[in-house]
């Protein structure tokens, strides 16, 4: 699979010197980079506006806040609420460039300091979801290939049905079992590192019946596939073959996967956050959106773009790695 | 003197007669000092910890541990004295002159003086501060003078028989004017008061912690100790999801939750170490109001034959599992003065359909719904997913189908909060139900005087059902400015039959306001003002 | 495996169609004095908190959820076919363009999408569908983009191009076949994934609106009453579970038959 700069690396005229081609790549990424953020904060920006609710009443503390014609008035004031459109638009753009992602309606505090304390309970959790995720898929696959015939078709079983969970209700169930039932767990969050289990297992369960289904395919492919072929020829056994050429394979579109699973955390971090009442960006995200809290909303996005941006950089280096057919061409 | 510990003693001793010896660790039938309780709250988390900015129930919930009011009530729904000793009335009822207890401090060292009354006053009718309920609560309120150290002197634009019952409330609890001149955000972080306890820190989507005052010296009249209180500390956490709730206090991560779901609360019974605290609010009743602005419900045989095509016993009885007993009235239980009239409110299709009948809408659609002139009888009925349960919304959707049977066509529609409000403010509903927590009958001008139909500037308004009744205005304008107990009492209950001779609501059942507790935690009881638990006489049996 | 799959789809298109033939009960029928019943001969999947009977709700919701399921998968994986191809096939500014923009859709989270969506439009199973499939369009799409990308590098792709074939004739040969294999995957898992989705939207109260007999609101409307009546979410949850598996399977299958050819 390819990254999205590959491309123009393939087309790329032959430049002299590997750094060069290096600084082109970072410049071009970094412009990316930025199109990006600002098309997202822009967007952002304009579809919060459709939403019906007006944000000086959002300022107030929400719509049934009874807020007097004064308070209303100095809160449009204070916040630039009464100047045109384009004019709010062009202003929020100024001061993001300056780095103030501004204060945020509801929480009255700054935005930038709001998304750091619940920044980190996020990625800790995603990450470590990925992490578990791409490594129940890995064994599901190996052991789908190895294991003849009945273990694929159990694995693939499985995998079919842990991809078809909806969080909430898996959430729900491993708490039922491993708190209330069993008692090993807590069954909310807690100090310390038991309370991460079970919200890591409600949105690794499913990514992994994801991922496990998608490199399920890769790998059969890779499996009949002429290099593998080849190297059975040559008299490479079945682990090297495995190992060497057909994981490599299968790998090229899970890491492509990675990205996309990086979103799909976000998402699901909502519920599960709020389930196993977790500081989160997810749960933030949400009150925010349902609040008209168009600072905080606007920065939340800011940070996942930006966060995305740089799964996928590393994703696309580590294709490059990867992926023989690239390495060959660069 | 409060009943209910002396009760829950009784009941954990007859416990430990009938479980027979092999009592393992020494079991206290006294308070000891000690412990800190954690409680996990299912409503949404305040934007701010001073109830004085905004006003609603979960920042009641948390700031009855530290801050108090001029004022509280008593079980038998009697005013009883407070942060004020004693108070009087003027004769021609245009002020009220209240006395301070002696020797009160803020935990910041500021001592409670007439000038802290009018501090606060001035803070909740200071349109910056953007108070909702203190704000309407003293509407009248013209200004307060200082006339001693120790007495305050309230003056009113017109006689307000509904203040000692707003002064009770949490939303009009009385903090430290030192306090107060601090930026709002400081305010909220940390708001100072006398209570039983301070706020020591809040981590947002995390916890409030609150921390004992160790110079606590007023409790209200009724309470069960003197003294400090015996908790060293309250760990207040936000758990929205019931279910996780449910198990966190099995799992012993929390010792008392809230908003329990009614089959959790049979779930319960016979669950080990867990025991329920049951705590209605005062205010109305849970109701449905059916907007009478509009057609098709302007006319009230429709509105009566709605009613009547409601069969809400069925639904409440399955759905609540008997936690919740029906409500014929307007009002919710816990009021003194409640008109409740049964025979208003029987499910009969038979009638609602002759009602329709008579109303005109006598041709049917395929569907089965009824036709007028063309216009099909259909009824909008926005649902707020944030204050409603699961177990109410089912009772919606189960009133729509028996309504069907008589030819209503109801539209249900859930919406988040925001839109909820910017329906109901844009007049774009024809049902609605929405929860009112105040404490006393005044109440009732708030939701059904004609004056509860003209729109805040954000939109809002409280008179959903939009009675515009001249005669209703007059018993509860008269009734506000009443100083007889009884001429009050006898003018609610007149003004309560318009209301349900009308058909302006549907009064569905009591405000249900249920916890669990783990079996440890002792000497819980709710403040009557508006039923939020006080953790002061609270002790962990550990 | 297959005849079973077949054997599901089969049911579940009856379903879709024509419910009455196998569940003639009325889905919206309440008896409130009949609810939170187990599953019992006289109702095989046990009764609702209103008292409805689960089977039938099942039945009849058949054809909303699996419309929810096929109509967000077909949403989201046409756009992401355009762009995909667009991306991956065009001259290269395009592809740049479009992969930009790809990425800018990209970076929302899903649920920002439905969210946003949602709440302008109002609840509802058009609005779900149509916010469901525009948030899993740009995640599909970037798969195709590469899928194709992949294609287009291939050796027989590039003897294709030596020997003068048209654009057009090299989409439709070889890079369309080649990419239907991943398509299929993602399609058969797209709408297994829709449906859930579209329950989770309903758990945060954004979704299918009463008293609508879907699965994922009936899944979201039982999770209060889990540890009571398991009865109330296992079905609903069991039908998400085979309508995900069954398409899956065929689509594996049909892949199989293709793959051999």
């Amino acid at each position: 699979m390819a990254g999205s700069l590959s491309v123009d690396l393939v087309g790329a005229p032959a430049r002299s010197g590997a750094r060069g081609r290096l600084i082109r790549w970072a410049l071009l990424r970094a412009g990316g980079v930025l199109f990006v953020l600002w098309a997202v904060a822009t967007v952002t920006f304009f579809a919060l506006q459709l939403i019906p609710g007006d944000p000086a009443e959002a300022i107030l503390g929400g719509p049934g806040s009874q807020a007097s014609a004064e308070a209303l008035a100095a809160a449009r004031a204070e916040y630039g609420l009464d100047a045109p459109l384009p004019v709010q638009y062009l202003a929020y753009l100024g001061r993001l460039a300056t780095g103030d992602l501004g204060t945020s309606y509801a929480l009255r505090d700054d935005v930038a300091s709001v998304i750091l304390d619940v920044l980190g309970p996020t990625l800790l959790l995603a990450g470590l979801s990925l992490l578990v995720a791409s490594l129940i898929a890995l064994g599901l696959a190996m052991w789908s290939t190895r294991g003849g015939r009945v273990a694929a078709a159990v694995g693939s079983l499985l995998e079919i049905v842990a991809a078809a969970v909806p969080h909430f209700w898996l959430a729900i169930s491993l708490i039922l079992l491993f708190s209330t039932t069993l008692g090993w767990l807590p069954p909310v969050s807690v100090p310390g590192g038991l309370g991460l289990v079970l919200p890591v297992l409600t949105l690794a369960i499913p990514l992994a019946g994801f991922l496990g289904q998608v490199m399920r395919e890769a790998l059969l492919d890779a499996l009949d596939s002429p290099f593998v072929l080849a190297a059975r020829a040559r008299g490479e056994g079945d682990g090297g073959v495995f190992w060497r050429h057909a994981l490599r394979h299968a790998a090229i579109p899970a890491i492509g996967l990675v990205g996309w699973a990086f979103g799909s955390l976000v998402s699901g971090a909502v519920v599960v956050e709020t389930i196993f009442a977790r500081q989160g960006l997810g749960r933030s995200l949400l009150s925010a959106v349902q609040g008209r809290d168009v600072p905080l909303v606007i920065g939340i996005v800011l940070v996942v773009a930006l966060a995305y941006m740089l799964v996928t950089t590393l994703t696309d280096l580590a294709d490059r790695v990867v992926d023989p057919r690239l390495k060959a061409r660069s | 003197m409060n009943r209910t510990l002396p009760s829950i003693l009784a009941a954990a001793s007859v416990i430990l007669l009938a479980s027979g010896c092999a009592a393992p660790a020494a079991e206290n039938s006294a308070p000891v000092s000690g412990g800190t309780l954690v409680y996990a709250s299912g409503d949404a988390e305040p934007t701010c910890l001073d109830p004085h900015v905004g006003g609603n129930y979960p920042q009641a919930l948390v700031s009855s541990q530290y801050l108090e009011s001029l004022v509280s009530k008593n079980s038998d729904g009697e005013i009883i004295p407070w942060l004020a000793s004693e108070w009087e009335e003027a004769d021609d009822g245009l002020s009220w002159t209240f006395t301070l207890q002696d020797g009160v401090t803020f935990t910041d060292g500021t001592p409670l003086t007439s000038e802290a009354v009018a501090a606060n006053i001035a803070h909740l009718k200071d349109p910056e501060t953007k108070s909702s309920t203190g704000y309407l609560a003293l509407a009248k309120v013209a200004s307060v003078e200082e006339v001693d150290e120790l007495t305050a002197r309230v003056v009113l634009s017109e006689p307000d028989s509904a203040l000692l019952d707003s002064l009770s409330q949490p939303w009009l609890a009385i903090e430290s004017p030192r306090a107060l001149e601090r930026s709002e955000e400081e305010n909220c972080e940390s708001p100072v008061g006398t209570g039983p306890f301070v706020v020591a820190a809040w981590e947002r989507q995390t916890s409030i912690t609150l921390e004992r005052n160790d110079d606590y010296s007023s409790p209200p009249a009724d309470a069960g100790h003197e003294g400090v209180a015996y908790l060293d500390a309250i760990e207040w956490r936000f758990l929205p999801d019931s279910a996780s709730r449910y198990a966190a206090l099995q799992a012993g991560t929390v010792d008392l939750i809230d908003n329990v779901q009614p089959d959790t609360i049979v779930a319960a019974e016979t669950a080990d170490g867990i025991s329920e605290f049951n705590a209605p609010r005062p205010g109305a009743s849970n109701r449905i109001e059916l907007n009478s602005s509009k057609a098709p419900l302007d006319d009230v045989r429709v509105r009566e034959a709605f009613v009547r095509s409601a069969n809400v016993d069925d639904a409440v009885t399955s759905l609540f599992f008997g936690t919740a007993p029906r409500s014929y009235s307007a009002l919710s239980s816990v009021e003194k003065d409640v008109y409740s009239d049964p025979d208003l409110f029987g499910y009969d299709q038979d009638a609602a359909a002759d009602l329709l009948d008579e109303a005109g809408w006598t041709e049917k659609d395929s569907d089965g719904y009824r036709v007028k002139d063309g216009v099909t009888l259909e009824l909008d009925f926005p649902v707020s997913t944030n204050q409603s349960i699961p177990a109410e919304q089912s009772l919606y959707e189960q009133l729509q189908s028996t309504a069907k049977e008589a030819g209503f066509k109801v539209n249900l529609s859930p919406l988040d909060l925001t839109s909820w409000y910017t329906v109901l403010g844009d007049n774009d509903y024809d049902l609605v139900s929405a929860p009112y927590t105040k404490a006393g009958p005044d109440v009732l001008r708030i939701l059904f005087h004609s004056d509860g139909t003209v729109p805040a500037p954000s939109g809002y308004f409280a008179n959903h059902s939009q009675v515009k009744d001249p005669e209703l205005d007059a018993l509860l304008d008269e009734a506000a400015a009443s100083s007889d107990a009884d001429e009050r009492a006898d003018l609610y209950q007149q003004a309560q039959r318009i209301v349900l001779d009308g058909y302006f609501i549907l009064p569905l059942f009591d405000q249900q306001n249920h916890y669990l507790r783990s079996d440890d935690v002792k000497g819980l009881r709710a403040l009557p003002s508006v039923s939020t638990p006080t953790l002061y006489d609270t002790w962990l049996d550990r | 495996m297959e005849v079973v799959s077949l054997l599901v789809i089969a049911f579940l298109a009856v379903a879709a169609l024509a419910p009455f033939l196998l569940a003639p009960g009325d889905p919206l029928a309440i008896d409130p004095l009949d609810s939170f019943q187990p599953p019992s001969p006289a109702h095989v999947f046990g009764t609702d908190e209103s008292g409805r009977d689960i089977f039938t709700r099942i039945v009849h919701g058949t054809g909303a959820s699996l419309t929810i399921g096929l109509a967000a998968t077909a949403i989201g994986l046409g756009l992401a076919l355009v762009f995909g191809l667009l991306a991956g096939f065009g001259p290269r500014w395009l592809d740049f363009g479009t992969t930009r923009l790809l990425e800018v859709l990209f970076a929302f989270p899903g649920l920002l999408f439905a969210l946003l969506f949602i709440v302008v439009y109002g609840p509802g199973v058009v609005t779900s569908t149509i916010a469901v499939g525009l948030s899993t369009a740009p995640g599909y799409a970037r798969i195709i983009r590469s899928r194709v990308i992949q294609v287009r590098t291939s050796p027989f792709l590039e003897a294709s191009v030596v020997l003068g074939r048209s654009a057009r004739f090299r989409i439709a040969r070889h890079v369309l076949p080649n990419v239907a294999g991943s398509l299929f995957v993602l399609a058969t898992l797209g709408v297994g994934q829709s449906i859930v989705w579209a329950s989770s939207l309903s758990y945060l109260g954004l979704g299918a609106v009463p008293p609508a007999a879907e699965w994922g609101a009936m899944l979201s409307a039982g999770r209060t009453y889990i540890s009571s009546f398991w009865w109330m979410t296992f079905f609903p949850g069991l039908f998400i579970v085979l309508s995900a598996a069954a398409t899956t399977l065929l689509g594996r299958a049909i892949q199989q038959r293709g793959r051999e050819s």
